[in-house]
């Protein structure tokens, strides 16, 4: 097991402060590991091998991840059985969109893992960095997608910001093999590392090197991305959703609004009517999920994701926005909405982004 | 050496009391080939009573769970488990008589000596060295295979010298003579493996010349499970003048091993494949090439006199021992012996290939499985381990699922034998390896969960 790219990675961890925050509300209850393996990894001077993630109070606050990140973390976390994460798991890999050959490179291989792993990075044009990914292992593969999935079309400085320990939080830790995690923590050592680099090579202003070069991968214009069918890869859904959030249209909600099922719908219209909104989005994403138990045998209308721009949030914590959608929305929760993952702001606050 | 200095009768640490035995304690070792007592233990197989059934309740940490099931350990191969004893043993020396060796002369210390000699008797009788000057303890078999190499190997070799080994040799095997071959100029060359997956032993009688200087062979495959003729090989490369080294990690934790038999010039082991201690391991080499070869590390213990510009060597084994050694684990690779005596090697050896038949048999009635090495059959004997793939599964997901869901330990992977793995053509395989603790219940546990597991991925495809 190669721990040289860890420490490589420390070198590129340095250079961005990371804040803890001594609380961290989205930590779940788990049992203590009976490894102790990514726990070492830590951005600050080497920290002493902690042997139990409760007593781990410097996890990055989930509020830094990627949107995406976040929503899957939490997913994992409603998974209780382990069995499920794995099908779970396995199905993001097997939505994983086929890294073609000619990328299979030294370069691309993540080191240090029991099966073979590549990841490939570049640009898109709005500088965002795009991940792809494959194995020869289903269970390498699934993570490989998750990261894919959360970290890809994001802006290269919110990717790098990642801290490994959210790991944790997914509760595949237990599920999976400590070798096995490291090639989780390697992966993610590789995709920032080259998240970087591509950055690095943008700013230079180069566009000799493929990697800087701007991708036209075919995308198809955001359209109907809500409710793609599960064939098609997730990444483009996600390109298309940034790409939509990033020109600052509602183009996004539009489009889905029209894919709205009725539980959608009922969300869209209880939300304006006690938040009065200044920006909503809601998005069906529970395809996404169709893949574990948990879900299974519900007709879908199951997972959304939620952005929220209002006045009724100014002088509300984090937690008090949630708490009010929560309790809006509690007819739904209780008739099988699953989860939701929300974004709430305030004007001053969109504006200021 | 303060060898014999002060004569204390050595006390052993009472072996373990449910391998009880009328005479137990005339089975304790001595010097003289004691190791040819068959011990009093009762047959292999009592009734229903097998060797696995009655050396379990040694090893405490067999009886445990992991993931919620009842752990079911099957990676001997990489290293085994330990028996009450050999952890008395290292918990008394510490506790007793810790001091350092050789130098000492107070009483802790010339203990101590004593009990770290005493070892070396131990391990130099139950590999019938003729005498234990000829056994140098070192870390593990890989530092033994790397002393070789940059002792006597710098020493010998020359440009075009020629070292025979083959494609199935452990990394350990492989790569310090890579090293040794690029600074001195001689040139590695392997032997394949024949239709029965085994290494080719026409084509490394056939490879044998007036150029060989060394042939590295392992007794037993980490892998394959095969079992090389070490007897024949090494006549073969006398008669051409070349040197046997004989990576023995797989053979002398399994089965009776007799230097003197083979004739073998040098070999390796390791403790921590023989329910001893990690950190220690040990080589052979006959006493004239020993005595022959340069020093290894340099420090204390392994001069004789040391001047400002220049040093004397000590005689082996100490030339080769430089520092404070593994003392504790020299110890307690000695009670490992001691109770692997006790059981006696060849019922040892005789459990395991019944055990080793059996896996492999069951084995087979998985669907879609592919175990490398040869057959077992009444001429073919294969050590108590598997290493398998099963169709369109990754050996990882495997080892994973059979770990998290049925407790089950295996190893997936190259198991250090890379240029083997590209051989057979893949990048990965999955191993169970048993040792004589283990039974066919476990086997059974084994192969029950395999198939779960295969259903599992098979289901997801």
């Amino acid at each position: 097991m190669s721990s040289y790219y860890i420490s490589s990675a420390r070198f590129f961890f340095s250079k961005f402060p990371i804040s803890f925050h001594s609380t961290n509300p989205f930590l779940s209850p788990i049992k203590p590991p009976s490894f102790i393996s990514f726990q070492k990894i830590s951005t600050k001077s080497p920290s002493p091998l902690r042997s139990s993630s409760s007593s781990s109070t410097q996890l990055q606050p989930m509020e830094e991840l990627p949107p995406k990140l976040q929503e899957i973390i939490k997913l994992f976390q409603s998974v209780e059985e382990p069995k499920a994460k794995y099908e779970q798991l396995m199905f993001y890999g097997k939505n994983l969109k086929p890294l073609d050959t000619q990328f299979k490179t030294k370069e691309n291989k993540v080191e240090g893992c029991v099966s073979q792993v590549w990841v490939r990075a570049y640009l898109d044009q709005d500088k965002n960095v795009v991940y792809e990914a494959d194995s020869d292992s289903v269970l390498t593969k699934g993570l490989a997608a998750l990261l894919v999935n959360g970290l890809s079309g994001r802006p290269v400085q919110e990717v790098l910001r990642v801290s490994p320990d959210f790991a944790v939080l997914l509760g595949l830790q237990q599920s999976l093999t400590p070798s096995r995690n490291n090639g989780f923590l390697n992966m993610l050592k590789l995709m920032q590392r080259k998240a970087l680099e591509l950055l690095i090579e943008a700013e230079k202003g180069g566009e000799s090197s493929s990697n800087g070069q701007v991708v036209d991968d075919g995308l198809s214009p955001p359209s109907g991305s809500s409710e793609k069918p599960i064939e098609n890869s997730i990444l483009d859904s996600k390109l298309d959703e940034n790409s939509g959030v990033e020109s600052g249209s509602e183009k996004g909600s539009e489009e889905s609004l029209s894919d709205l099922g009725s539980r959608g719908k009922r969300i869209r219209e209880k939300l304006e009517r006690e938040l009065s909104p200044v920006v909503l989005e809601v998005e069906d994403v529970s395809y996404q999920h169709a893949g574990h138990a948990g879900v299974r045998g519900s007709d879908g209308e199951t997972h959304f994701n939620l952005r929220i721009v209002s006045k009724e949030f100014e002088g509300k914590s984090l937690v008090k926005r949630h708490r009010l959608i929560y309790g809006l929305l509690d007819e739904e929760l209780q008739s099988g909405l699953h989860a939701l993952s929300i974004v709430a702001k305030t004007p001053s606050e969109a504006e200021a982004k | 050496m303060m060898e014999g200095v002060v004569v204390k009768l050595p006390s052993f640490p009472f072996l373990n009391p449910s391998i009880s035995s009328p005479s137990s304690s005339s089975s304790l070792p001595l010097r003289l080939g004691f190791r040819r007592f068959s011990a009093s233990l009762p047959a292999v197989k009592e009734g229903s009573v097998s060797l696995g059934h009655l050396t379990r309740p040694d090893f405490p940490i067999l009886h445990q769970e992991v993931n919620g099931s009842k752990l079911v350990y099957l990676d001997n191969a990489a290293t085994s488990q330990k028996p009450t004893a050999v952890l008395n043993a290292l918990h008394h020396y510490y506790e007793a008589y810790n001091s350092n060796v050789h130098r000492g002369i107070h009483y802790l210390s010339a203990k101590a000596t004593d009990e770290y000699e005493l070892a070396r008797k131990k391990v130099a009788t139950f590999i019938n060295a003729s005498d234990s000057t000829e056994i140098v303890f070192t870390r593990n078999a890989t530092e033994a295979i790397n002393l070789v190499a940059y002792t006597w190997g710098l020493s010998n070799l020359k440009p075009g010298d020629e070292i025979v080994t083959s494609i199935a040799e452990h990394h350990s095997a492989i790569v310090p003579w890579q090293i040794v071959a690029q600074k001195t100029g001689a040139v590695l060359k392997f032997v394949s493996l024949d239709e029965n997956e085994v290494p080719d032993v026409k084509q490394l009688r056939e490879m044998i010349s007036s150029r060989t200087e060394l042939v590295v062979v392992h007794h037993v495959s980490n892998v394959l499970a095969s079992v090389l003729p070490i007897e024949d090989i090494v006549i073969w490369a006398h008669e051409a003048g070349a040197k046997v080294l004989v990576d023995a990690c797989q053979s002398v934790p399994h089965m009776v091993v007799d230097v003197q038999r083979l004739d073998a010039d040098f070999l390796v082991a390791s403790s921590h494949k023989m329910c001893g201690p990690t950190g220690i391991g040990f080589l052979f080499g006959k006493s004239n090439l020993l005595s022959a070869m340069p020093p290894f590390l340099g420090g204390g213990e392994m001069i004789s006199d040391v001047f400002l510009d220049h040093s004397t060597y000590a005689e082996p084994p100490s030339r080769f021992e430089a520092g404070t050694p593994a003392i504790g684990e020299a110890i307690g690779l000695g009670a490992a012996i001691d109770y692997l005596s006790q059981i006696g090697m060849q019922k040892i050896h005789d459990y395991e290939i019944e055990l080793a038949n059996y896996l492999y048999e069951k084995l087979c009635s998985v669907p879609n499985i592919r175990i490398y090495g040869p057959k077992p059959s009444d001429k073919v004997q294969r050590a108590a381990l598997c290493s398998f793939n099963v169709e369109n599964i990754h050996p990882t997901d495997l080892a994973t699922f059979l770990d998290q869901q049925h407790g089950v330990a295996i190893r997936s992977g190259h198991h250090c034998a890379q240029p083997l793995h590209r051989h057979l053509g893949v990048n990965a395989s999955a191993r169970a390896s048993l040792h004589f603790y283990n039974t066919e219940e476990d086997v059974d546990d084994f192969i029950r969960s395999l198939n779960d597991t295969v259903s599992f991925f098979n289901s997801f495809k």
